[in-house]
């Protein structure tokens, strides 16, 4: 009789369930019109901003905190955030920052020069650690902070910086935290985050979500949303499956096969350009390609648009420099060596290849954020481009970790390679080929060009913008005339929202602002 | 019977040794280093070296490996070098997710099997033995992956009946007392929650349970057939027992001895299916932590994971043993 009052039981117990399931519905919590829900691939990595470098952390982190300094929508021109204005040595060298009065940190502490010196400081040596990723790029040249009075701060620079706003701006290394939270909570802190933002972190389940909520003490105007959840599904489709049935609000990374099963169901796809380069590189230091002739002859017989239009489905922009366009000095009128298959072949025969000739490009076999079909798919199509002009091009493919090995022992004739930018400034892409970055593995194609350097090096201590944009604008030029790396494409950040979502708008950076979203 | 689950335990010890090493290995050998996961495009030759000196990956590998086995052996797992969390909190935090997703995975493989089974050997070479065969073939073939997504779509995407990923809802979460939520929420009496939660738990623990389905399915009818067409059996019906006594109190207990083992061979390979069905449904457990761990090169996060999953393995196996001697007194452990 035991046994059969247990079957019973049990039995009872799943009835009742599934009972209580069907009238249940998919019942949301109370007052879920004060939550929104960004779903997002994956944890992020921590969010403390000295010790991550990953996408997902970044976003999390600009709600949270804040910099000294912000990019302005859509583009990485710098405007005030914490510091209200600034000054500028002659010689470059010292900037002095006026504070924000009457800001405090979510702990209840206040923000103050105090507070700038020991954000700053913790990541320059001696107290730098070899797993903060950001602080030697965002702070490169600082040499140390000091505190003017409660709200008066001044950087030193061992030499004049004109990518120090563009680098405090950025949401790794540069945002201001609690030097309070970080005594408190130690080595935890990167779990439990504590800035000036608008929203404050509450808590974070992992592998599963990370809420925070509007913060009463907020210095600026009051985020539209009560509370804001971060929610972590690493299933493209099953995030935009999430999102159709409107258990989430917001998600990005989107699917390119996913982009009409959402529109159909009324969602709004979000495009923006990348911050970034895809590019197939060559050797400029050694035969063949150390040959201009051959470098220009190799471009113009590849198609660039039809990679963009048929390769990446309409889903990237066709590039004419190395710079995004939304990047200050990105110049509209440079023009690579665009597509001419009867042009191609003369110059192959004027470099005295007139039977075409064979060569050697090395690939990835994984696809990057700047290519996300991966390298060997972009190899492939260029490999019938250059047929078409006698070129045989041989493919070596490899895994990700070999590859950066192989593309550093300068294996092959060519390779294919991309980069994601960091702080939105132009040197930060024409750096690529400058003959310093030779020895650190940046310059791959070991592109050395004096101008160039020159035009580099002015530009880093040139603190009027528009001197700047006329010396990357040469700069540009350069490149385009040198033809180191044909340029593929600029990948296109992607996200979607349901149609009650108001106000969301992708960063290039990659970022995003969730205080002016309401729904 | 003590002798003998003493011996067992200690078996754990080089089996146990076995898997560390091999994931060592595996994890040191052929994946990315995690200083370039780190330090990203920025990975000079020089920060790459002075990182690794750091987080101690330019010893030798066999120092790594005793540094690694002797900390593991005082029951410090280590940091992960992505997260620089500890991997003992994390895995104790996300164990009970796997626990509940796996146990009522198999709770519905027991349940649906069994019933399966018996109904396609009582009505041997009828529609309804073909009918469950077939569907079991296909719960056998079927890659989780797959099957998760199409539930996804047709459930949630279409017909808008439950949830595509995730625990429960958002603000939904009981109280933690065990960690297993549809407990938590019966505990403290949160039936929203409960209910929650067992929505969210339905198609991850049928996508999961489908093989484990399938084959005590199979399993129950071919040891049905063998029982029902034995002596007692016959004698059972000419005493004049019902049909339904026959079968459910002569026939199945016998039949389901061996069943039982399958089913506890089926735990084991839960644990290697919750890898991929909560990845697709965004379970926040064991399996899912496992999988990002391996996406960035974490090389102390998959080792304490794959020695987690190898020990409930094993000790799985062991309690399927001692159970079976217990259900069968003709077996005896010595």
């Amino acid at each position: 009789m035991g046994k059969r009052s247990l079957a019973l039981l049990l039995m009872l117990v799943f009835a009742t369930s599934i009972a209580l399931v069907g009238c249940g519905g998919s019942k949301s919590t109370s007052g879920a019109n004060s939550v929104l829900v960004f779903a997002q691939g994956s944890d992020p990595r921590g969010l403390d901003p000295a010790y991550v470098d990953d996408g997902e952390s970044a976003k999390i982190m600009m709600q949270i905190f804040e910099g000294l300094v912000r990019y302005k929508p859509g583009s990485t021109e710098v405007q005030p955030l914490l510091a209200t204005e600034w000054t500028t040595s002659a010689d470059g060298k010292e900037w002095t920052f006026k504070l924000r009065k009457d800001v405090k940190f979510h702990d209840g502490t206040a923000f103050n020069a105090q507070a700038v010196k020991f954000s700053i400081e913790r990541q320059l040596p001696p107290n730098r650690k070899d797993d903060m990723p950001y602080a030697e790029f965002t702070f490169d040249g600082i040499t140390k902070v000091e505190v003017i009075d409660d709200l008066t701060v001044k950087i030193i620079l061992e030499k004049p910086s004109a990518t120090l706003l563009a680098n405090l701006a950025m949401a790794l290394a540069a945002p201001i935290v609690s030097p309070e939270a970080v005594k408190k909570h130690g080595d935890k802190f990167i779990e439990n985050p504590v800035g000036t933002g608008p929203y404050k972190f509450v808590k974070w389940d992992k592998g599963q979500q990370v809420e925070l909520v509007q913060f009463d003490g907020y210095w600026g105007t009051k985020p539209k949303m009560a509370k804001v959840v971060y929610k972590f599904t690493k299933e493209n489709s099953v995030r935009a499956a999430d999102l159709m049935t409107g258990s989430t609000d917001i998600m990005d990374g989107v699917d390119i096969n996913d982009i009409k099963a959402l529109e159909a169901k009324g969602m709004t796809v979000i495009k923006t350009p990348g911050m970034n380069i895809n590019y197939m590189g060559f050797y400029t230091y050694k035969k063949p390609f150390d040959n201009l002739k051959l470098r220009k002859a190799v471009s113009m017989a590849i198609n660039r648009q039809n990679l963009v239009d048929y390769l990446y489905q309409g889903n990237a922009q066709l590039p004419n420099t190395m710079l995004p366009s939304f990047i200050p000095g990105y110049a509209k009128e440079v023009k690579p060596y665009d597509y001419n298959i009867e042009e191609a072949k003369k110059l192959l025969a004027e470099a005295g290849y007139a039977n075409g000739f064979e060569f050697t490009a090395i690939t990835y076999s994984n696809p990057r954020p700047y290519n996300p079909v991966n390298g060997e798919k972009l190899a492939a199509a260029i490999q019938a481009d250059l047929a078409k002009i006698g070129v045989k091009m041989n493919i070596k493919s490899y895994p990700w970790k070999e590859y950066k090995q192989v593309l550093n022992d300068g294996e092959g004739d060519a390779y294919f390679y991309g980069w994601i930018g960091d702080n939105g400034d132009p040197d930060n892409f024409l750096m690529l080929l400058e003959t310093a970055n030779i020895k650190g593995s940046l310059n791959s194609s070991k592109y050395s060009n004096p101008k160039m350097d020159e035009l580099l090096a002015q530009g880093r201590t040139t603190l009027d913008p528009a001197k700047r944009v006329a010396i990357y604008t040469e700069a540009q030029k350069i490149a385009a005339e040198d033809a180191p790396w044909v340029l593929i494409s600029h990948s296109i950040d992607m996200a979607a929202h349901r149609p009650n979502v108001k106000g969301f708008a992708l960063h290039p950076t990659g970022v995003h602002w969730l205080d002016i979203v309401s729904k | 019977m003590l002798k003998y689950i003493i011996r067992k335990l200690l078996l754990l010890i080089p089996v146990l040794f076995g898997v560390t090493l091999a994931t060592f290995m595996v994890m040191h050998l052929f994946t990315t280093d995690p200083t370039e996961i780190i330090l990203g495009q920025h990975a000079t030759t020089q920060r790459v070296e002075a990182l690794r000196e750091e987080l101690g990956l330019n010893k030798p590998i066999y120092v790594q490996f005793g540094d690694y086995l002797s900390n593991a052996l005082q029951g410090d797992l280590g940091k992960s070098v992505i997260t620089k969390t500890s991997i003992t909190d994390e895995l104790m935090r996300r164990f009970p997710a796997t626990v509940e997703l796996a146990l009522t995975a198999i709770f519905i493989a027991t349940i649906m099997g069994i019933l399966f089974g018996v109904i396609s050997a009582v009505k041997q070479n009828s529609i309804y033995d073909y009918g469950t065969m077939v569907t079991a073939l296909l719960g056998v073939s079927m890659p989780i992956f797959w099957l998760g997504l199409m539930m996804i779509i047709l459930f949630s995407v279409i017909l808008g009946w439950l949830p595509a990923s995730g625990r429960i809802a958002i603000g939904m979460q009981p109280e933690t007392i065990t960690g297993l939520y549809l407990v938590d929420a019966l505990l403290t009496g949160d039936m929203g929650a409960f209910v929650n939660a067992f929505e969210h738990l339905i198609m991850p623990a049928v996508a999961l349970g489908s093989y484990s389905t399938a084959i005590i399915a199979r399993m129950t009818r071919a040891t049905m057939l063998e029982t029902i067409r034995q002596d007692y059996i016959r004698t059972a019906r000419a005493k004049g027992l019902t049909e339904k006594i026959v079968i459910f109190k002569h026939a199945l207990r016998n039949a389901l001895i061996p069943v039982v083992t399958v089913i506890g061979l089926q735990m084991g390979a839960l644990l290697g299916g919750a890898v991929l069905t909560e990845t697709v449904f965004s379970w926040p457990g064991i399996g899912s932590y496992l999988v990002e761990g391996i996406m960035v090169s974490d090389y102390p996060r998959v080792q304490g994971a794959v020695l987690l999953v190898g020990t409930i393995f094993v000790l799985v196996n062991l309690l399927v043993d001692v159970l079976y001697s217990y259900l069968d007194p003709r077996i005896q452990h010595m």
